[in-house]
């Protein structure tokens, strides 16, 4: 198994992981002090100015932004979360099978991962969304579908090379079942690697969710998510500037802790085991543009 | 490495500095040599038979027999009068048709220098007939049996059977013979493109993905009314934030329709005039009775009607830019009925009547009867920012009386799918007619989909006589008196809620004269020979 | 090996490459055509809201466009055409599909190239000093985590908002305004669009370079050239940057490949008339020709931006071919 020194965490990442878990703590908070949005409905108190009894003002229909961006927190972050967890599973699964299995099998797989890798991927969910029209949960599936090819190829490759090193052979050696021997000693070596991948997904997650929102294909309203929140207050953004600024640095810092948090948890030195750079793979992220 | 990039990136920024002081960002004004339209959507293709997107574009450059003013008005344009019973331009055959005659304005020249003639309505309706290509609709031309050109001038149009809506027959215009005879029209793409016509302007060129432009025709047939402005340019930007911005930026000078929820940000940029016409349809949440059988009761129709504070809705979400309405046709018309029945906002009488009904308070505050829940879930257009307003106000409206309803969103393409198969509790949305104020088509019993857009699946047997009565009556007179019960009868029964007329609003130049704006899908470009630029 | 193995063993790669891509693209155009044919509405949805269309009338266009056959005839008669050259026509204006794409690539060309060339300088020139210098590698790697964590659409909508409506400086969107020929007004108009796309991938490659040199640096034979004594500049741009730049030109080459596919965000924002407004724009209106030409065109051209990004790989780093 691979050693590694735990890098000390940097003040940044500190920051970030205290801002994720006050978020997360806040919006589970929220859904439970004011499970329903629309309990805030007032229409003749619209558009107000952020106050001390609205600290981020109130929108087009007197709903309190503030209460709306924890209650858009919760959709958001469960689609950034759930979506980098189920793309992990997925890389996992399928990066360990292709890297251990035989060689066809490995084949049939890299080429689905190829074709994956191939399709653009903001097209594609942008179709799918606009024929599904999906709610949370299946948003959740579709973003986590097309968030695992990279998880799968960097772990093939870490367990190519792990399954050549001499405790993994010596394990085979003594006629442990290929399920044990990955189970005990190539999983736990892609863990590392997988976690960065999927600190890294949930900040795509979030913004993909935002993105697919803001062409009116994401979480449709009344539900809040921070996308449609942004969505909506494009018509207002020179008038009522608070609605777009709230959900928009919402995002923006939370995807900003999200990397921040894998930047720390990818830090320090490393063993390089292929030439292309197998942890640069990692660092590879597609801007949605 | 790191000190060049700097001074790359210094050159760079001095640059666009340079750019942009050299280019003077303050575009040009609106003058008669260029008025810029800020268009919502690039069309499909200029023939008017064809498109399915409005004729905006079309009405510079094709004209139709006949027009609608900004009253709604039916005025001659390339006929010179209006066919009626009482000018002898319609008669009544004895077999249960009729013939109407058109007569056409003398001297109009297609803008290649042919003459227009009745040969060319001939064509029109015989090609549309024939419907080997697509056109949008062949309502109408199909009762027309035959048509007749005793003279160049003369049309005679022979329908099977008594035709009301027969003077707007023709108010898409015309399709040049000499030019499309004996060809596919689908494919017709030098006429689709730039069709021939007889009005003011001509498409001078079409740059896909960004603008359409016209160019005045010289010699125009109203030698009274030359056009004042050379050039028309209409650019497509689809996204409407975009679009104002670059209607407040100068960039385009008009924007036609400008969505409610836009108009409080424009009232305060200079040098913009917002030009407010009635509309012709009306926003309206429609009652399913097919797919949630508890509607079928009337008095359950009217306690949601009363449960709604339409008013309230208006003075807030729509900051008063629209009427509330009680009915389908709209204040225009000349059919319209102001004196029917109108649900005011009254939550007690709302909560009596559901009692009435058998709808007591159940668990949640949500009222049942026989155990099932007055709960039910009401769709409408995505991304349709003041609709997602609206049924989340009529959400918790509806809440306060006791019934549940939920919203749901669908898209713009999908949604009208949904409604025409029926799969849906309630719908959210508005109906734009044609000048013409047929309504047998959304309430008549047996014009459900697919014979009819009568989606609340309501069913009278009196007020589908009226309807029918009132389509086989020429007469005007007679035909508005019929349309005025049928009017009552709906108010009585509130088959469907009514919400607010859809009023029109168009940005236009402060330096504009002569616009007026079009309650119609004709849309305001009807009179832009009139318009003009004034300093 | 010799020049004559290199190219051979190069062709060979290249064909194999090219066979591996055709059942790709094959699985994707399937996948694509369920995936589009199963949405409701379709193109005919557009003619239900005009209550002046009947039933009869949609019976009629339906069978005009062959949307009343099955679906699988209708993605043979769709395969047998597209493999022929023949796209078919747009369900949206009637005009050849392969047309309506070919006149939306020259904006997309401009746009992606300009911004892929500012990225790429900008990110060369961080990513290098950053893994020189630590003070300026903590600014840039805080510069660039914020940059790949803009929602895109957003800092589109504020550029607009402060340099076009407060400022003035640029035009809101939009590729050219009407009339003008110069030069100025184009680079006006570009300026804006090609800020964003650039500040988004200059973070990403950026900080991709930057882990890259990282790497390159631990190396031994880095170490050894600096037990040498040779100048750091020299270690830096002679030997660590040649061994970060092949797996950085992948990535440059990938994600251009997916820009000109469709910057479908940026394109949208700015009103820009390139082949990403049309992919949403036949969205909106279920187009499914054109849809399924884009997608396809997408996925080829990342597909063969793929192979190039190998070849170069390839070209400048020999012992990828000696692996493969």
């Amino acid at each position: 198994m691979i050693k590694r020194r735990r890098a000390p965490a940097t003040h940044a990442a500190r920051t970030a992981a205290l801002f994720l878990g006050a978020l997360t703590a806040a919006a589970l908070l929220a859904s439970v002090l004011m499970p329903d949005a629309a309990a805030t409905l007032d229409l003749s108190y619209r558009r107000a100015a952020p106050s001390l009894s609205h600290w981020f003002g109130t929108d087009e229909l007197g709903r309190d932004v503030f209460v709306r961006v924890l209650n858009g927190a919760r959709v958001s972050l469960a689609i950034g979360l759930l979506s980098a967890l189920l793309s992990a599973a997925l890389g996992t699964a399928i990066g360990v099978t292709a890297g251990y299995a035989r060689r066809w099998i490995d084949d049939v797989l890299m080429r689905f991962t190829d074709a994956m890798l191939s399709v653009p991927r903001l097209p594609l969910l942008m179709i799918a969304a606009a024929i599904l029209q999906p709610g949370v949960p299946l948003l959740v599936l579709m973003v986590g579908a097309v968030g695992w090819m990279e998880t799968a190829r960097v772990v093939r490759a870490e367990v190519q090379s792990i399954a050549t090193r001499d405790f993994v052979t010596a394990a085979r050696g003594i006629g442990a079942s290929p399920a044990r021997v990955v189970w005990r000693h190539v999983l736990p070596g892609v863990v590392p690697t997988v976690s960065v991948a999927t600190t890294l997904a949930v900040g795509r997650g979030i913004l993909l969710e935002s993105a697919l929102s803001f062409f009116g294909v994401g979480v449709q309203p009344p539900t809040a998510s921070w996308g449609n929140m942004l969505y909506q207050a494009q018509t207002t953004m020179m008038t009522e500037p608070w609605l777009a600024l709230f959900p928009g640095a919402f995002i923006f810092l939370t995807v900003l802790a999200c990397n921040s948090v894998s930047a720390r948890r990818d830090a320090g030195p490393r063993p390089v085991l292929a030439h292309t750079g197998r942890r640069t793979q990692l660092e590879r992220i597609t801007p949605l543009s | 490495m790191s000190s060049r990039s700097r001074s790359l990136m210094t050159r760079a920024l001095a640059l666009a500095c340079v750019v942009a002081c050299a280019s003077d960002r303050r575009p040009a004004p609106p003058s008669n040599d260029l008025l810029i339209v800020g268009y919502d959507r690039e069309p499909d293709n200029l023939n008017r038979y064809a498109t399915h997107i409005l004729e905006d574009i079309e009405s510079c450059v094709v004209e139709g027999l006949v027009t609608n003013d900004e009253r709604m008005q039916l005025v001659p344009l390339l006929a010179t009068e209006i066919p009626t019973l009482e000018n002898g331009g319609v008669k009544l055959r004895p077999d249960g048709g009729m013939d109407v005659t058109w007569k056409l304005r003398p001297g109009v020249k297609w803008h290649d220098g042919v003459p227009h003639t009745s040969a060319d309505v001939k064509f029109t309706a015989d090609a549309i007939l024939k419907g080997d290509w697509k056109p949008e609709s062949v309502d109408g031309f199909d009762r027309i049996s035959s048509v007749e050109t005793p003279d160049s001038l003369t049309a005679v149009v022979h329908y099977k059977e008594i035709y009301a809506p027969y003077a707007l027959q023709f108010v898409r215009g015309t399709l040049p013979k000499h030019v499309l005879e004996g060809r596919d029209i689908d494919r017709a793409n030098d006429y689709n493109r730039s069709p021939l016509g007889t009005g003011p302007y001509r498409v001078a060129e079409w740059k896909t993905g960004e603008h359409i432009l016209l160019e005045r025709v010289p010699g125009y047939w109203r030698d009274t009314s030359e056009p004042h402005i050379r050039r028309i340019l209409f650019r497509f930007i689809a996204n409407t934030t975009t679009r104002i911005n670059q209607l407040k930026t100068g960039e385009v000078h008009v924007v036609a329709m400008v969505p409610w929820d836009k108009v409080r940000e424009l009232r305060a940029v200079p040098g913009l005039r917002l030009n407010q016409v009635l509309g012709n349809g009306y926003e309206h949440v429609t009652l399913n009775q097919k797919r949630f059988p508890p509607f079928a009761d009337v008095r359950v129709r009217q306690a949601l009607a009363h449960a709604i504070d339409r008013d309230l809705i208006a003075r807030t979400i729509l900051d008063s830019l629209v009427q509330v309405v009680n009915g389908p046709v709209q204040p225009l018309s000349w059919a319209y009925e102001p004196n029917v029945r109108a649900y005011e906002f009254a939550p007690e009488k709302s909560r009596a009547l559901l009692a009435q009904a058998g709808w007591i308070p159940g668990p949640g505050g949500v009222r049942t009867k026989n155990g099932r829940p007055l709960s039910f879930t009401l769709i409408t257009q995505a991304g349709f920012a003041i609709r997602e307003n609206v049924a989340q106000a009529l959400q918790r409206q509806l809440r306060d009386v006791g019934v549940d309803m939920q919203v749901r969103l669908i898209d713009g393409t999908s949604i009208s799918s949904v409604w025409f198969a029926g799969d849906f509790d309630a719908m959210l949305h508005w109906w734009q007619s044609g000048a013409d104020p047929e309504i047998t088509l959304f309430f008549a019993k047996d014009r459900t989909p697919p014979a009819g857009r009568n989606i609340n699946y309501f069913a009278d047997d009196a007020l589908t006589a009226l309807l029918y009565a009132s389509d086989r009556t020429v007469d005007q007179a007679t035909r508005a008196g019929l349309l005025r019960e049928a009017q009552r009868r709906v108010a009585e029964l509130e088959p469907e809620i009514p919400l607010y007329n859809t009023t029109k609003i168009d940005a236009v130049p402060a330096t504009l004269r002569g616009f007026k704006g079009n309650p119609t899908n004709a849309g305001p470009f009807w009179n832009i020979q009139e318009w003009e630029i004034v300093k | 090996m010799g020049d004559r193995e290199v190219a051979v063993s190069a062709l060979r790669f290249i064909a194999r490459r090219v066979v591996q891509s055709v059942p790709l693209l094959f699985v994707i155009s399937l996948l694509v055509f369920a995936l589009i044919h199963a949405a409701p509405g379709g193109p005919l949805a557009l003619y239900l809201d005009n209550p002046n269309v009947r039933p009869e009338d949609i019976a009629r266009l339906r069978h005009a466009m062959g949307l009343d056959r099955s679906l699988p005839e209708q993605y043979l008669a769709w395969l047998a055409a597209f493999v022929r050259g023949d796209w078919g026509y747009s369900y949206a204006d009637g005009r050849p599909v392969l047309s309506r794409i070919i006149e939306r690539i020259p904006a997309t060309l401009e746009l992606v190239g300009t911004s892929t060339l500012v990225a790429l300088a900008v990110s060369l020139a961080t990513g290098i000093a950053a893994s020189v210098h630590r003070g300026v590698d903590r600014a840039a790697t805080l510069a660039t985590i914020a940059g790949i964590s803009l929602p895109v659409f957003w800092f589109g909508l504020m550029l607009q908002i402060v340099f076009a409506n407060t400022l003035g400086w640029f035009p809101s969107s939009g590729r050219a305004s009407f009339g003008a020929t110069g030069f100025a007004d184009r680079v006006a108009h570009l300026i804006l669009p090609a800020a964003v796309l650039a500040s988004v991938h200059a973070a990403a490659w950026s900080r991709y370079l930057r882990t890259a040199m990282g790497e390159a640096l631990r190396r031994a034979y880095v170490r050894a050239a600096r037990a040498r004594g040779l100048r750091e500049s020299s270690v830096i741009l002679g030997h660590a940057l040649p061994n970060a730049l092949a797996p950085f030109i992948t990535v440059v080459l990938l994600d251009a490949s997916i820009m000109v596919s469709g910057a479908v965000v940026t394109e949208s924002v700015f009103a820009w008339p390139g082949v990403g407004s049309l992919f949403t724009e036949s969205l909106a209106k279920r187009d499914y020709t054109v849809l399924m030409a884009l997608l396809l065109c997408g996925s080829a051209a990342v597909i063969v931006l793929n192979l190039v990004a190998d070849l170069v790989v390839r070209a400048i780093d020999p012992r990828v071919r000696e692996s493969s």
